[in-house]
């Protein structure tokens, strides 16, 4: 029951996931890391899909009603 | 042929049947996955070439799948996505050179889970009831300003805004400290990032021991019955993704 409280969305988990994988973790940088131009465009995905789903959600919370 | 890292373990592959254990998890694009270890750490890597394959957003996810089978398996520092390197000896370098931050930032997140809870509300509605809020108290210029001139009322202006966002923020801050006193007996690592954007108040990410999970979940549904004009998004549990301590600039 207590699981339920978990956001279990398609949209929500990927974008927690990216979000983790892309922004957080060690870091590594300097002239030992290859440095790989995609990435940034991974980034910049990201960035439309958080618009996107906070979009989706502000919309969700404005019909949301109290005692509903 | 590149090496990309997913993450530092807490074992060594000669003193834990490391190799073993891993057998069943694949790397990116089905490679195998390797170990090079330093005393008690390693690194967990495969080979990677970043002339044959494009970096795409699937690839992240899958790099976050990998992350998530190996946690299951042993108490790990996920490395962000995106780290190739050279060679087995780089790794060895960075495992012997960085040793004590690594071993120290393993010891803190053992046997422990991160969640993320994200706070959104309805922007416009709450700035208008925590405007009404502030503007019971009148602004009198005279308190404020030594005479009455043409940019008084501009200044008043502008006072009034910052006085709202001051609100706002008083009223997030006064949420956390609520979140913060209800989850004071569980006692979360955790780490608060306020106005995110004008819809998300509040992103907060929560390292909590695993035996602990269904207290911190109670405490989470506790507040979200009684906060229905906002929007609750927890997810979890995530290796400790959030709480990493380490940059390291070669």
């Amino acid at each position: 029951m207590q699981e339920n409280v978990i956001d279990q969305s398609k949209d929500i988990t990927i974008l927690e996931l990216l979000d983790r994988v892309l922004n957080k973790g060690v870091v590594i940088t300097g002239d030992i890391v290859i440095s790989v131009a995609e990435i940034d465009l991974i980034y910049i995905g990201l960035k439309l899909i958080l618009t996107s789903v906070e979009t989706m959600q502000q919309r969700r919370l404005t019909t949301i009603k109290p005692n509903c | 042929m590149e090496k990309i890292i997913y993450a530092i373990i807490d074992a060594n592959k000669n003193n834990a049947n490391v190799d073993y254990q891993i057998k069943n998890i694949k790397g990116l694009n089905g490679s195998d996955l390797f170990v090079i270890s330093f005393q008690e750490i390693s690194a967990v890597v495969s080979n990677f070439d970043t002339s044959k394959y494009s970096i795409k957003k699937e690839l992240a996810i899958d790099f976050a799948r990998v992350i998530d089978e190996l946690s299951h398996l042993f108490t790990l520092l996920p490395i962000r996505f995106g780290t190739f390197l050279k060679s087995d000896e780089i790794i060895t370098q960075l495992l012997t050179d960085h040793y004590q931050p690594f071993h120290d930032n393993l010891e803190k997140v053992r046997g422990k889970d991160e969640f993320g809870l994200k706070l959104l509300w309805d922007y416009d509605k709450s700035k208008e009831s925590i405007r009404a809020e502030v503007e019971k108290e009148d602004l009198n210029p005279a308190d404020y300003f030594s005479k009455n001139t043409v940019n008084t009322n501009y200044l008043l202006e502008k006072m009034k805004k910052y006085r709202l966002e001051d609100a706002l923020l008083k009223h997030v801050e006064h949420f956390i400290d609520e979140i913060s006193s209800l989850l004071a007996q569980i006692n979360p690592d955790c780490r608060f990032n306020k106005m995110l954007s004008p819809s998300i108040i509040l992103d907060a990410v929560f390292l909590v021991e695993k035996q602990r999970k269904g207290e911190f979940i109670q405490v989470i549904e506790n507040l979200k019955q009684q906060h229905a004009d906002l929007h609750f998004l927890l997810t979890g549990p995530w290796p400790p993704y959030s709480f990493m301590e380490i940059l390291i600039d070669n």
